[in-house]
């Protein structure tokens, strides 16, 4: 038996044992089942210091099939559990949305018939409950979600098997973060540090440039907000392969949460902080300061919506961003209500930002 | 004539002038002082009346069916009424309506003046009354002539008389009758029945639309409701229906009664003087004979306030009456009496909500083609409950019914509105009833919105008042001398006075009546939810386990199934809450075993003492709160 056949094992195991206990209380203890599972949100999200990230709190719920609201849940849960049980004893693999379809049905008689699932957010829900469950990742359940991330720069990767050399020479093209982390594996990386930026649109600039041959960087983003594939590559290539890791986001509070994303985690996903957060990640940019420093013109600059600030005054309460260098950043943004995207840069034209800015910043930093 | 005589004075004095001012003849005009008969006022402002182009049937109906009752309840008659819709030439909207009762029929003298002469009634009284006194049938008579050739069939037997037949028709000019026909009906032909009763018969042009057709069809529903006394047939075109009687109980009628003295004006005072002309009484007898409330001293002393001489009451002029009515505008008197109202009453709005008459349509598909025919279905509520207010509004003593059916057939909210037995169709909006409904917390039916909105999550409704998520019917009806209609429409009810306030409270106090009841409801229908979703969900789960570990499947299904059953009907409640403690109490009676499971970077090296589920939670060392993030920048490495 291989370590991965064995390790699919466990899981199933777990999964069975799920059932076992549900089918003991009906059968056995005469007694209503119950799950109890983790509280997932910002009232069971903790700050700790030890591991300078945000983790789960010992908060949990019970879901049970005793309320009519939990009922479905609770049928919903055993549903996907053995769904996954199914998909790994078949050795297959599948995204989110392929569950959703694989478990998809009507519930009731012709006169109260209702969908199984009312959408793919509850059978991620489900997903996710299973991942608190067991706690195990859904990843090695196999299941994944589309691949968004994207990386470039002198490292290899081997996809189940597969040597994939992310160095291409064009500069015209990126490589997909692949999601099926189970498969996946870091050969070699060659680079000194790895800088990750919030849009692909920025990298593609960066890449264009020749950043990657003249720093020797690694390039990677999350298109956005950042999968869990592309924060745990980010992860790896620190704390395995010791290589330092820079992050530059658009300033506004937006950017500034991706930003916090890679370094101090979130609380929709704190309880697997420990595989996804990067709290050695620096982020370096683009702070509301700069946007006065580097005196941004007027006219690139964009106005705060009424989200933005009350999205920045969120921030400000919450207890993990006390940090006098986030307050005053803050503060500058809630004063001016200005924003401004890495993009910006353009302005002083297209090199600018790979060949000023960015150099600046790290060197600043001392990454370079 | 008199047109002739001032066009050749005009043209005389224009042709002196005409060189000088060259007036054209036909900018000049004199207005001419004509007057117009009532019956051709009505006709040129029919709206007054409620018959305007969509609403004429409408109207009609309603009309028709009022005067019937009314003409019933006066000598304490359990009404039977036939009503008939019939379209007649439907290339010119022409229609046939008709109306039989059995009610005290009208003198066959006075028949032809009570039909086509407006402002003739019976109903000039201080009294509680439908009806719009003495407009309705003569609008529908006045119509009939305007716009077809058709005389006004009218049959009427009195309990003095035989019966009698006419062909009617209204001289729209002069506001007289025109009988084109008369004649005392033979038994072999006769219409009516009983002792008594009265029959008419109207060719009207009108449009019906669907919206209307459904008004109608409401109308004589609601009506049922309120008069469920009555034998109510009402046929079209499309089938017949029966409303049939439900009780031998009729309410008292309403009484005559003398008016209020904070009502007085001088045409009041003057009229009770002149009532008692020539029989020398003075003026103090003639108040406290001709108001209520107002005792032998009182008079006195308001006669005396206002400092008149004592002479016979006919001398007084008007400036020293006037004094009389200002001082009893100024002056307290007792509330009025309410004994001469006649109210619904518990006894028969209750039989009228228990079985709630309303008209169906149903699309019937036959060889010639598809067909509606009418029907009628009778709803039956799992529980009605019934309040009332006595109350004076605007001195006009009023009393406030309302009555609320829930659950069983009924399938949703709706509100019920009725003055002086009347349905109110239109404005719902604008009523004060609405307002009511929304001022009044369902929480005093001991139930709360969320467990309302959970129950009835399913109930479509536009409305986020969660009254109306509930299968309830709330009826409400004011009766009065005078009700504080809004509108000249008559459709709905102001908030005037005190009115609201005492809706209000009778709608709290029908609340908490019916909490008990309506929570146990509410429990039912909660169980009856939660045993479908067992029914429902139970296979899932099943079927999850079974197919994941061995297990026997029937057996496991069955158990889950009678503990389903326990635990609805409460049998299991004690056990569930062992198993279901909050977290905080959890940690406090197990502390220990708590295996603290860390997963490491790479993601895979969860390990777990033993694959208990239920503690299998990751938990960290979370010793201290204190934020802090550290954050390299530029004088972290220099």
């Amino acid at each position: 038996m291989t370590l991965k056949d064995k390790r699919h094992q466990e899981i199933t195991n777990k999964i069975r044992n799920i059932m076992k206990d549900v089918g003991n209380d009906i059968l056995v203890k005469g007694i209503m089942p119950s799950l109890e599972i983790p509280k997932v949100g910002y009232d069971n999200t903790v700050w700790s210091d030890e591991k300078r990230m945000l983790t789960i709190g010992e908060k949990t719920v019970q879901i049970g099939p005793n309320s009519s609201k939990k009922i479905p849940t609770f049928a919903q849960y055993l549903v996907m559990a053995n769904a996954i049980r199914k998909l790994l004893d078949e050795e297959m693999e599948s995204t989110i949305r392929g569950m959703y379809y694989a478990t998809l049905s009507t519930v009731g008689d012709e006169k109260n018939q209702q969908k199984f699932w009312s959408g793919q957010d509850d059978s991620d829900d489900a997903i996710k409950a299973i991942e608190l469950l067991t706690n195990v990742p859904r990843e090695e359940f196999a299941v994944t979600s589309k691949p968004k991330g994207m990386i470039s720069g002198p490292i290899t990767l081997s996809v189940g098997g597969d040597l994939i050399d992310c160095n291409l020479g064009s500069k015209a093209t990126s490589q997909l973060i692949p999601t099926n982390i189970r498969d996946l594996e870091i050969v070699k990386v060659k680079a000194d540090f790895v800088m990750v930026v919030e849009k692909d649109t920025v990298l593609n600039n960066i890449r264009k440039s020749g950043f990657i041959q003249k720093y020797n960087a690694i390039l990677l983003t999350g298109s956005g907000e950042p999968d869990r594939a592309t924060r745990m590559m980010v992860k790896m290539l620190n704390e395995k392969w010791k290589k330092p890791v820079v992050i530059f986001a658009d300033a506004d509070p937006w950017g500034l949460g991706i930003a916090l994303r890679y370094k101090i985690g979130s609380e929709s996903l704190s309880y697997d902080s420990d595989r996804l957060v990067t709290p050695n990640a620096m982020v370096l940019g683009m702070m509301f300061s700069d946007i006065y420093e580097y005196n941004i013109p007027k006219v690139a600059r964009l106005a705060a919506t009424p989200e933005d600030m009350n999205r920045a005054n969120d921030m400000k309460k919450k207890p993990w961003l006390q940090d006098k260098r986030w307050k005053k950043e803050l503060d500058l943004f809630l004063g001016r209500k200005e924003k401004c995207e890495l993009d910006a840069f353009f302005k002083y034209g297209f090199k600018y930002l790979a060949d000023t800015y960015l150099p600046n910043k790290l060197r600043e930093a001392g990454v370079i | 004539m008199t047109s002739k005589v001032t066009t050749e004075v005009l043209e005389k004095g224009t042709r002196q002038t005409k060189t000088i001012l060259e007036i054209p003849q036909k900018h000049k005009s004199k207005i001419n002082y004509n007057r117009k008969a009532e019956s051709e006022f009505f006709v040129d402002n029919s709206a007054l009346a409620g018959f305007t182009g969509e609403r004429i049937l409408y109207m009609s109906v309603r009309e028709l069916i009022e005067n019937s009752l009314d003409s019933c309840e006066i000598n304490h008659i359990l009404p039977v009424i036939h009503l008939s819709l019939k379209p007649l030439d439907p290339l010119n909207d022409l229609w046939t309506i008709s109306c039989k009762d059995n009610g005290i029929g009208i003198p066959s003298e006075k028949v032809p003046v009570a039909v086509c002469s407006f402002l003739t009634s019976g109903k000039y009284v201080e009294k509680q009354q439908r009806g719009l006194f003495g407009v309705g049938l003569k609008m529908i008579a006045a119509f009939s002539t305007k716009d077809t050739d058709h005389p006004l069939k009218v049959w009427s037997k009195s309990e003095e008389e035989s019966e009698f037949y006419f062909d009617l028709r209204t001289d729209i000019g002069t506001n007289k009758p025109i009988t084109l026909f008369k004649k005392n009906v033979k038994n072999n032909e006769s219409q009516i029945e009983g002792n008594s009763g009265f029959k008419v018969q109207a060719i009207l042009r009108a449009k019906l639309s669907p919206v209307t057709k459904n008004k109608i069809y409401d109308y004589i529903s609601q009506t049922s409701i309120v008069n469920p006394y009555a034998i109510i047939v009402f046929e079209t075109d499309e089938g017949k229906v029966t409303f049939k009687r439900r009780t031998d109980t009729m309410p008292y009628p309403s009484l005559e009664v003398l008016p209020h003295p904070s009502d007085m004006d001088l045409k009041t005072l003057k009229k009770a003087i002149l009532n008692f002309m020539n029989q020398k009484t003075t003026l103090q007898g003639i108040l406290s004979n001709s108001f209520q409330k107002m005792s032998n001293d009182k008079a006195k002393d308001i006669v005396n306030r206002a400092g008149l001489a004592a002479k016979p009451a006919d001398q007084y002029d008007e400036h020293e009456l006037i004094k009389v009515v200002n001082i009893c505008k100024h002056t307290k008197f007792q509330s009025p009496n309410t004994d001469h109202l006649s109210p619904i009453g518990e006894k028969i709005l209750t039989v009228g909500m228990t079985s709630e008459y309303s008209i169906i349509q149903n699309k019937v598909t036959t060889n010639s083609g598809s067909q509606t025919q009418l029907t009628a279905k009778i709803l039956k509520p799992a529980l009605t409950a019934y309040s009332s207010r006595i109350c004076v509004v605007n001195n006009r003593p009023t009393i406030v019914e309302c009555g609320i059916a829930y659950g069983g057939d009924i399938p949703s909210f709706k509100l019920y509105r009725f003055a002086n037995k009347i349905p109110l169709l239109y404005d719902e909006g604008s009523d004060v009833a609405r307002e009511v409904i929304s001022e009044v917390g369902i929480n005093k039916m001991g139930i709360s919105k969320k467990e309302v909105k959970e129950q009835f999550s399913n109930v479509e409704t536009r409305s986020d008042r969660t009254v109306e998520y509930l299968p309830i019917h709330i009826f409400f009806h004011i009766c009065s001398t005078k009700i504080p209609y809004k509108t000249a429409g008559k459709e709905s009810i102001a908030s005037e006075g005190d009115l609201k306030k005492y809706m209000k409270s009778c709608l709290s106090d029908l609340y908490r009546k019916v909490s008990a009841q309506i929570r146990r409801e509410l429990k039912t229908k909660e169980d009856e939810n939660k045993l479908r979703l067992y029914k429902h969900y139970i296979p899932f789960i099943v079927s999850a386990i079974s197919e994941s570990i061995k297990i026997d499947t029937k057996k496991l299904s069955n158990a889950f199934q009678i503990m389903a059953e326990k635990y609805v009907s409460g049998e299991l409640s004690n056990i569930t809450k062992q198993i279901l403690p909050n977290s905080d109490q959890k940690k406090r009676i197990e502390p220990v075993n708590k295996k603290i499971n860390l997963s490491n970077s790479n993601g895979n090296g969860i390990k777990l003492s033993k694959f208990d589920t239920r503690s299998n939670v990751s938990k960290q060392s979370n010793k201290t709160n204190s934020p802090k993030i550290n954050i390299s920048r530029k004088n972290t490495k220099k």
